[in-house]
This record gives structure tokens, sequence and C-alpha cells, in this order.
């Protein structure tokens, strides 16, 4: 994918909102956030339930319309963007996805849709784009079986290679590592950091689970009341950010380079 | 081999594209050979015995000429364009509403064009004007009308096509409204109940060769961007969100894809009345036989839908000669008859 990729140089700022303010009729999700994504960095979103994750990457890829605030992407405003233009520069993936009965080379050839429009037939260049995407995704042997045949792994790896396909400069992924298992969350950890340092994709991934969350470049930490921090992992461990953030003590240890969350299991607190 | 060249080959797409080429082919020329076999049967199918069609057919005269190509045969090419219409509209509504059970009446069509008709009748037996009025229109006229204005009706209640839900939703008050009307018009005015059946329970015997040309030219019209929109289909299935997501306009594929169920619904209801199943069925059919996506299933489907009504045709002239069944009823009985099967096959394999 290299040679399809170097056309983005890394840029100080690809995707920027502020002063970001979204409510469902009363319910205010979130207030008055002011984020800034670099290119070729890996962002994990993370945070407790209900806290706005997803909120937060439909509104930035202007899925949901935010009630204040902006959204620049690339220095121009999202909203000024044309539909196909935008959606060639930010691939979103959503937490769950609806049934088909469509294959798994039909979906992904969904991903070329920008690219091509309704009257375009699909070239050369689409195929290689879906081959590469598939390959990395470990999609590639299921290409001719449908979508319903495949369990909820596999299928969450055919969406990944849909939105890997249209070779966006942005990728917001909205739970990425759901239904895998730990191997395979392992795969999908490792691609996204290749996209960011390899290709200077900006990836911003809504994640749960804490340690693989902390494999990332960068976190964004969303608690109950709105962001409670944005920076790289020894910012947010140095300023304990997590806890804060899920409103009960968090402890993370170093083991061989990497930092794993460590379950207080001595006192559940399910009432949190 | 070149490198993208053997992308393709490693993806399958050639294959797949191949297989599913062949297999549509296999149902187009299966499709095609069925109705000619249809087309030619309805020639002998009528008031007649089938010894004298056939007799007809080797020694035709000129009144024999006249029933066999400007009655038997329009009427047999008429049924198979709105059963075509209905099958497209099916196909299309299936896909716009992500609802296997979604059929081409649920704009409220069905019940616009009852109620078209019943005004129309109405005014006709009321005054001069209205009979003048009538005279202009028909019942195929009124129908058309009628199912026009019903999805009118539907968007505007809908405010729009911005929500699919919402559209639903106005579809089903739409019918349900119209519906209630018709019933009360039927009820002050009795003795048109008689006449308004054949069109509620649909009828091919209206079909001439206008007609049949008419609907003809609405399938041609409404199949071209169908099966443009059909990429636009297979990303609905991923969910509205998705499908925005990738650089789709939402509010305009909705409206195209609801422009081409209310143009080929509204022109069959008005040339054959109100016919069901048809549009359910079909794309059920081709699903359940061949896996497909939306582009072969819009090709497909119209093809499927064509037949089952001409062949449902064949058999309410044949079943009770020289009198006829209302084709509606043997659709009905046989598209019920499939969905009952499907669950129970459903069923069983758990």
């Amino acid at each position: 994918m290299a040679e399809a990729r170097t056309q983005f140089a890394p840029q100080p700022s690809v995707l920027a909102c502020r002063d970001l303010s979204v409510a469902y009729g009363s319910r205010i999700v979130f207030e008055n956030v002011s984020l800034e994504i670099c290119a070729g960095q890996w962002t994990a979103v993370v945070g407790p339930n209900g806290s706005g994750k997803s909120t937060l990457l439909r509104t930035l890829v202007g899925l949901t319309v935010p009630k204040s605030g902006t959204i620049h992407l690339q220095g121009r405003r999202l909203s000024s963007w044309p539909r196909r233009e935008r959606a060639r520069h930010l691939a979103w993936l959503a937490q769950t996805a609806a049934p088909t009965e469509l294959t798994a080379a039909e979906v992904v050839a969904l991903g070329r849709f920008a690219h091509g429009g309704w009257l375009a037939h699909r070239e050369a260049e689409d195929d290689a784009s879906m081959h590469r995407a598939m390959r990395a995704t470990g999609s590639l042997a299921w290409a001719q079986r449908r979508l319903s045949t495949l369990s909820g792994g596999e299928r969450q790896r055919v969406h990944l290679a849909r939105v890997l396909a249209v070779e966006a400069p942005v990728l917001l992924l909205d739970e990425p590592t759901t239904h895998l298992d730990p191997p395979h969350q392992e795969d999908v950890a490792r691609l996204l950091r290749e996209q960011a340092h390899r290709f200077g994709v900006s990836v911003v991934s809504a994640i749960h689970d804490l340690s693989l969350a902390l494999t990332a470049d960068r976190l964004i930490v969303l608690g109950p009341s709105g962001v409670v921090g944005h920076g790289t992992i020894r910012e947010a461990l140095a300023g304990d950010w997590l806890s804060a953030a899920f409103c009960t003590r968090i402890d993370i240890v170093e083991h061989g380079g990497v930092h794993l969350w460590k379950p207080a299991l001595a006192s559940p607190n399910l009432g949190r | 081999m070149s490198a993208l060249h053997h992308a393709a080959a490693d993806l399958g797409t050639e294959s797949l594209e191949c297989g599913a080429s062949r297999r549509l082919a296999i149902w187009l020329a299966c499709c095609l050979g069925v109705t000619v076999l249809l087309t030619a049967l309805s020639l002998l199918v009528g008031t007649t015995s089938l010894e004298d069609s056939l007799q007809w057919l080797i020694y035709p005269d000129a009144h024999s000429s006249v029933v066999l190509w400007q009655i038997r045969l329009p009427r047999a090419v008429g049924a198979w364009f709105a059963g075509a219409l209905l099958g497209l509209a099916g196909a299309v509504a299936q896909g716009l509403f992500r609802n296997p059970l979604a059929d081409p009446y649920l704009l409220g069509t069905a019940s616009g064009a009852a109620l078209g008709v019943t005004a129309c009748l109405m005014a006709a037996d009321a005054s001069i004007g209205g009979l003048a009025l009538m005279g202009q229109l028909g019942v195929t006229g009124a129908a058309c009308v009628g199912a026009c204005a019903a999805t009118l009706l539907t968007v505007t209640l809908s405010r729009g096509v911005l929500q699919t839900a919402s559209l639903l939703l106005s579809g089903i008050v739409t019918a349900f409204l119209l519906s209630a009307v018709t019933s009360l018009l039927l009820l002050t005015k009795p003795e048109i109940w008689r006449e308004m059946q054949t069109f509620l329970l649909g009828s091919t015997s209206f079909i001439s060769w206008s007609s049949a040309t008419l609907l003809g030219t609405v399938l041609c019209i409404c199949i071209v961007p169908a099966v443009l929109l059909s990429r636009g289909l297979d990303a609905l299935t991923l969910g509205e969100d998705t499908a925005q997501s990738l650089g789709l306009s939402l509010p305009w594929l909705r409206l195209a894809l609801l422009g081409i169920v209310a143009l080929s619904t509204s022109t069959s209801v008005g040339q054959v009345g109100i016919v069901g199943f048809v549009g359910l069925i079909a794309p059920h059919l081709v699903r359940e036989t061949i896996s497909v996506n939306h582009r072969q299933l819009l090709i497909a489907a119209p093809l499927v839908g064509g037949v089952l009504l001409q062949a449902a045709d064949l058999v309410s002239r044949f079943i009770i000669r020289p009198a006829e069944l209302p084709v509606g009823a043997v659709t009905a009985c046989v598209g019920g008859a499939y969905l009952v099967f499907l669950l129970w096959r459903r069923s069983r394999d758990g």
C-alpha cells in the first residue's frame, strides 16, 4: 500500500474541532470539545459507556450535526466539502454493521464508491485497492462468501477492509476490534499502527480494551462530563486521566514495555 | 499476468462476476422461454374451446385475427409488462426500506387507486359533468391519478424523504386513511361495489395494445435508472449511516427510488387493478434461487414478475373457462402458499 499512500505527507493537524457541543434533544452528550488530530498518528478514544465516544466519531465524520462548534478537515470547514470528496478523505467504520446478503468482495467494493460514483465501472486500480485492504485484514480468503455466512469477527474484518479500501487520509473507527478474538485484536492494533506510521494516515478509533488503547500514540479520554484529556499515553498516565474518566481507580502496570490494565478484582463497583 | 489483474484474480471477483453473469443469463433465458410459451398458450385460452383456438391459429379469418392479435395477444403482453413493473417496484421497495416484506403498495398506491376509481364512478353516477370526466379519464386514468396522489400524500405526511422509517409509517397511515374513505364512499353508493370488484381483485381484461405499449414504455423508463442506482441499494444494506459515509446522498437516492416505485406501481395499478403478492414474491423467488446483488436482482425480478402475472392470468382464464377468475385472487393464492412454504422451510432449517 506504500505506493498508494506516499502522497499523504504528514501534516500538523488534519482534522480539528473547536468548541464542539452535541446534544440529543435536551440531553447534552458533550460540550465545548476542542481537539486536533495529527497526521500519521493513531489516536485511541476511551471512556465509560455513554460518555460519547461513538457520538464524537459520528460528529467528526459529519453524520451527527453538532449543536455548536466547528470542524475542519485539512484546514477546510467539513460542511463545505462536496459529499464524495469528503468520503474519499474520511472513512468511517460503524460500531455495528447491518446484516447483508452481499459477498465480502461486494462489501469491500462499496468502499470504492467515492472514487467512481454511480456510472463508473470498477477499474483495475479499484481491484488493487480492494486486494490490499482484504489482504491486510486477512479477509481475502472469504472474498466470494456472503457476509451472512461469516462469523461476527470475520464480518468485522471485512468491514475494516471496506474502510481501508477507501484509502482515505483519515480513518474514524468505532470499536474496530468488536467480535475479534485477542490475537486478531492484536492484528488490528498492528494494522492501525502501520497505517499511521508507514502510510501517514490519521487513525482515530474508539476502543473499549484499555490495554489495547494504551498501545496507540495518543489518547482522547472522555468522561461523564466531557473530555478529561487529550495527549500522549505518558501524559494520560501521568495525569491519571483514566481514573478520572471512569470515576474509579484504574491501575495501569508496565510489563515488557507495554502498559496493561490491572483489574481491581477485590472491590467490584458496578454502580460507578 | 499484471499485478492488478492478479489482484482481481485473488479476490475471486472475476470468477464471481463470471459465475453471477452466467447464472443471470440462464435465468434470463429461462424466463424468456417461459414467457414465449405462456404467450403462445394465452393465444389458445379464451371463451372458445382450445380446439377452436387452434383452428383459428392455423386457419385465421378476419374475426379470429381480431380475437387473437387484438384481444388475447395484447392482454398476454400487457400482463407480462404489468407483472414486470410490480416485480421491479417490489425489488426497489424491499431495498429502499431494507425490509424483505416490503411490497410496491407500501406507499399507499393501491388504496389511492381504489379511492380514485370509487370517486370517479360516483361522479359519473351523480352528474353529466362527472360522466364526461369518467369518459375522459376512464377507470385506468382514475386509478393512476389516485395512486400518484396517494404517493404525494405519503411523502407530504413524512415531511419529505429524509427518514425511511417516517416514509414507511406515512405509507401505512395513507393506506388506512384512503381505504377508510373508500369504504365510507361505498357505503353511501353500494350499487357501484360490483363495478369496483373487478378493479379491486385485479383484471387484465382491459388491456389493449395502447395499454401494453404504455406499460412497456414505463418499464423501460423505470428499469434503466433503477439498475443505475443499484449500488446505492447495495450500500443501503450496510445501514443508512454507512451508506452516507460512503458518499451517497440519501435524500436524492430515496427520492429517485420512490419515484421509480410510484411510477411503476401506479401505471400497473391503473392498467390491471390491484394485483397482490407479485411485487412481494418476485424478488424473493430470485433471491432464493440465485444469489444476487441489487444490479442482478433489478434485472431478474421484473422478468420473474412478468412470468408470474402472465401465468396467473392464464390460470385465471383457464380454470373455470369460459368464465374468468379475478387474476388478483390467483396471485394471492399462489403468493400466500409460497410465503407459507418459505416460513415452513425456514422453521425446518432453524
